[in-house]
């Protein structure tokens, strides 16, 4: 029993209105604050402090790649339901290209020579005798071919949302139905390019810190956080913009139903993936696979400490089990106080998840070595500088795809 | 009507019943709208029938949501739990007296562990969900139903197709036909009808039940034939059903591995042939070092004193390190016939005359010798030690025959076997002696200890053999050599 609503905006503001004028210097002072706080606290460890670095890097670069993977599929099926959030995802999705300057502090020492945080670029890491897989890993991870690889991901990514963002933004203007379909003719192929820059990115960033270990189930884990991490941030954004007073009629309860939907999906799929990857590991029982999860999941048996063992199973309960449950209930995907609640549970597990993969390798011998004077600062800062290219991208744009043909469909949209 | 209908209640049998009034609608809208209408005025029984989802009818005629996520949540969980124990009692049980699990080491594996299980406890979850989903929605919805009244209204095939119908039910506390007519008509019903429930010829037909017993006994004519099948014996080759799943195509252990290919060159996984490695020199796998040599070759180390004439080749402790020798060097020399008697006989190895250490006698040891005796050693030594066993009385009977060539089984209480110090028995248990086979591979050390414990106790006993071999004569009864029973 409802009235259908016509296909236009009824919201007094759907942008940010002047307000990038102040998140963008508050962003970058949060920013700067937090990280030089946390370079402080790491007392000239600069090892340490690029694996901080670099865990909220990836942690936040990993979000905006879900938001992308999000607009890039929204155009592939042709869905209606998403068209009031996707202009948001495609902002977050556009972040990833300025997120390259952030990741110079980890790639310049690379190139330089440093093996800091990648042990492959210290020469021999492989060993005495290394096998063949490794003498091939040992070709293909070499500082200039890194460095070339990331470039070219970087470029892809950012080429990929400027292609969605901007076409979606010059509808606003023309409002041309035509530019929908050319979306989506060409997000058939850029999704398969996504995947391959997905894949191989997860590889270099984060796979490569254990250049030993093998698994071809990782960047599968690496997606599947990233996505539940990207509907997490939508719904929580989508509700910081309602709160605020912007976009206040066009996000309807129904969105964030289905956008709960999506996250409470893919906190399953990332369990699904973590325990695949887990129990072939543990069943095969390899020791060239194995030796990775040994001591994320087993106690130190040199210095008795847990703090692995312990941060696995916090990752278990926090990152699968608590929130399947918890946003499992219609009624709470419908509430947006819970929303509130849940998608920052997600969003704080989602980086505790990149410090469990991150951090095991910052030390040879892989001790525990959470601190939370470090981390902390690092993670806010770097929120805050995500938060200020949000702001300098989005700027004075719509907020909402406003002449999307299908925007009508998405204000009607009933979920059950 | 419904006082009409009540009078055809009293005068006889009824021949129908009023179910409610179908209205038909022809667009969702004003469905919905009359189903607000019905509901606003107090209508608690009614139904909308239309031929696509209709957002918003829920609400209009006040359906309250399912329960069925519930339903489905709780036999999850519970299928979840079931999985669980289902593999827990089936790899770790051997509590129950009945159908015990199996409680099976394998390859070392832990009996129950969870990462190994949560597969199967996952997809019972899933299999489990998705019967109460469906077989729930049937319940809820009391389906399957043979019949429905509503079906026998021509104009309602259309609710598949054009129209939009509400039934409102008889058995609501606010219906009354003509105001409820009255109101559906304003509420804009296109078109009223009477629902009429058929009450006649209700009976089941009776050419229907006969099927169901026919078609019932039919069914019971396969297990029939798969129990007799495996109850009787039969002449022929067993079938493989699949046979992928008999003959493997997998490399196995000293067996030469399948081709793979047209070629059918038969080769191994490694370039010598073999499908498994071979320990690499100077190593032992862990529990196989087997270095106490009183225990497990009952007899004293081979230092070089017990070799006077330098008889023992080799290093001295190769019988114990030497894997691929399996048999220690003083059991490896040839022995007489009548060990022990003949002086051109090696020397023997310095034999342990008492039980080792880890060998703790007692009674319980020599009821567990006595039943791995009359497992393995009673079928040619008998169940006394004559030599007597069924095995032996066979072949006896066989070899007078000409039949068969045996050596008879020794009496464990003729005087060379009585004076054997124990360490010797137990060589000879474990790696044979004459033509009697090596058991060292069957049974394990410390029931071998059993053993050669059980035959000390039965010499103790002092049972006289007979005073010559039980050689029977042909067609001699195997009775004629069993002599009496011991006190054991």
């Amino acid at each position: 029993m409802h009235k259908h609503r016509p296909a236009a905006i009824t919201s007094p503001i759907i942008s940010l209105n002047k307000a990038y004028v102040r998140m963008i210097p508050l962003g970058l002072i949060v920013g700067g604050a937090g990280i030089g706080v946390s370079f402080l606290m790491s007392a000239g460890n600069l090892s340490r402090f690029s694996y901080s670095w670099l865990t909220s890097f990836c942690a936040l670069l990993s979000m905006s790649l879900g938001c992308l993977f999000f607009v890039i599929v929204q155009h592939l099926t042709r869905a209606g339901w998403s068209v009031t959030v996707r202009r948001i995802a495609e902002i977050f999705a556009m972040c990833a290209l300025p997120m390259f300057v952030l990741f110079l502090p980890i790639l310049l020492p690379v190139l330089l020579g440093s093996g800091a945080v990648y042990e492959w670029n210290v020469p021999g890491w492989s060993g005495e005798a290394g096998s063949p897989f490794e003498l091939l890993k040992a070709k293909y991870l070499v500082s200039w071919f890194f460095g070339i690889r990331i470039v070219a991901f970087f470029t892809i990514w950012g080429l990929m949302a400027w292609f969605f963002l901007g076409n979606s933004l010059k509808q606003d203007k023309t409002g041309d139905p035509q530019i929908s379909r050319k979306l989506q003719r060409h997000s058939t192929w850029i999704m398969i390019l996504f995947a391959a820059t997905l894949v191989f990115s997860s590889f270099d960033l984060e796979m490569s810190l254990s250049p030993k270990w093998f698994s071809t189930m990782f960047p599968v884990y690496f997606f599947a956080g990233a996505f539940m991490s990207a509907m997490a941030l939508l719904i929580l954004t989508s509700l910081l913009l309602q709160r605020s007073g912007r976009v206040t009629d066009e996000i309807t309860v129904d969105n964030y139903h289905d956008m709960a939907k999506f996250a409470f999906a893919f906190v399953f799929f990332w369990g699904y993936i973590a325990f695949s990857q887990f129990m072939l590991i543990w069943y095969a029982n390899l020791p060239e696979e194995t030796f990775w999860y040994s001591y994320r999941i087993n106690m130190d048996l040199e210095t008795g400490s847990r703090g692995w063992q312990i941060l696995s199973l916090i990752l278990l309960f926090g990152h699968l089990l608590i929130p399947f449950l918890g946003i499992m209930a219609r009624t709470v995907r419908r509430s947006k106080s819970y929303l509130f609640f849940a998608s920052i549970w997600l969003l704080v597990f989602h980086w505790i998840d990149h410090f469990w993969i991150i951090m095991p390798e910052s030390t040879p011998d892989h001790v525990f070595n959470f601190n939370l004077l470090i981390d902390l600062p690092m993670a806010i800062g770097m929120v805050g500088i995500y938060m200020a290219l949000f702001a300098l991208i989005a700027g004075d744009r719509p907020l909402i795809a406003k002449c999307d043909p299908r925007l009508g469909e998405a204000l009607n949209h009933r979920n059950h | 009507m419904a006082d009409h209908n009540k009078k055809k209640t009293e005068s006889a049998k009824p021949v129908s019943r009023l179910v409610g009034l179908l209205a038909q609608f022809d667009d969702p809208d004003s469905l919905i709208h009359a189903g607000t209408n019905a509901r606003e005025a107090g209508y608690k029984k009614m139904d909308a029938y239309t031929p696509f989802p209709l957002h918003g009818i829920d609400e209009a005629i006040g359906i309250r949501r399912t329960v069925l996520p519930f339903i489905v949540l709780a036999i999850g969980l519970t299928a979840c739990a079931g999985g669980l124990l289902m593999q827990y009692y089936a790899n770790a049980g051997d509590w129950s007296p009945i159908f015990p699990g199996y409680n099976f080491l394998i390859g070392g594996k832990p009996l129950f562990s969870l990462p190994a299980n949560i597969p199967v406890g996952f997809e019972v979850t899933v299999l489990f969900s998705a019967f109460a989903t469906f077989f729930g929605m049937w319940t809820l919805n009391k389906l399957p139903r043979l019949a429905n009244p509503l079906h026998r209204i021509s104009r309602f095939r259309r609710a598949t197709n054009d129209r939009f119908f509400l039934l409102l039910e008889a058995d609501d506390e606010k219906f009354d036909a003509s105001r409820s007519r009255q109101q559906l008509e304003e509420w804009g019903a296109t078109a009223i009808e009477e629902c009429n429930e058929d009450l006649t010829d209700r009976e089941f037909p009776k050419v229907l039940k006969m099927a169901g017993l026919i078609l019932l006994f039919l069914l019971m004519i396969p297990p029939v034939i798969i129990f007799r099948a495996s109850a009787g014996t039969s002449r022929y080759p067993r079938m493989h059903i699949i046979p992928d799943m008999d003959w493997q195509h997998k490399y196995k252990s000293q067996v030469m591995a399948p081709a793979f290919d047209d070629s059918e060159k038969h080769t191994g996984l490694f370039a010598d042939g073999r499908s498994k490695r071979v320990p690499l020199p100077g190593t032992i796998a862990i529990g196989m070092l087997e270095n106490d040599t009183e225990y497990h070759r009952g007899f004293l180390p081979p230092v070089a004193a017990v070799s006077k004439d330098g008889a023992l080749p080799g290093e001295p402790m190769a019988g114990q390190f030497n894997l691929q020798d399996e048999k220690p060097e003083g059991a490896a020399a040839p022995v007489a016939p009548v060990a022990g008697q003949d002086p051109n006989a090696p020397p023997e190895p310095n034999w342990v005359t008492e039980f080792p250490e880890s060998v703790k006698v007692s009674r319980e040891l020599i009821e567990r010798g006595r039943q791995r005796f009359e497992i393995y050693c009673s079928a040619c030594h008998g169940y006394n030690g004559n030599g007597d066993g069924l095995i032996n009385q066979h072949a006896m009977a066989m070899a007078v025959n000409g039949q068969a060539a045996w050596t008879t089984a020794k009496s464990l209480h003729d005087p060379t076997v009585t004076i054997q110090p124990v360490g010797r028995i137990f060589d000879t248990i474990t790696n044979g002696r004459n033509t009697m086979g090596p058991y060292k591979s069957q049974i394990p050390a410390a029931d071998r200890w059993a053993i050669v414990l059980y035959v000390k106790a039965l010499q103790e006993t002092g049972i006289v053999p007979p005073a010559t071999a039980p050689v029977a004569p042909a067609e001699g009864t195997p009775a004629e050599s069993a002599p009496a029973k011991p006190a054991e």
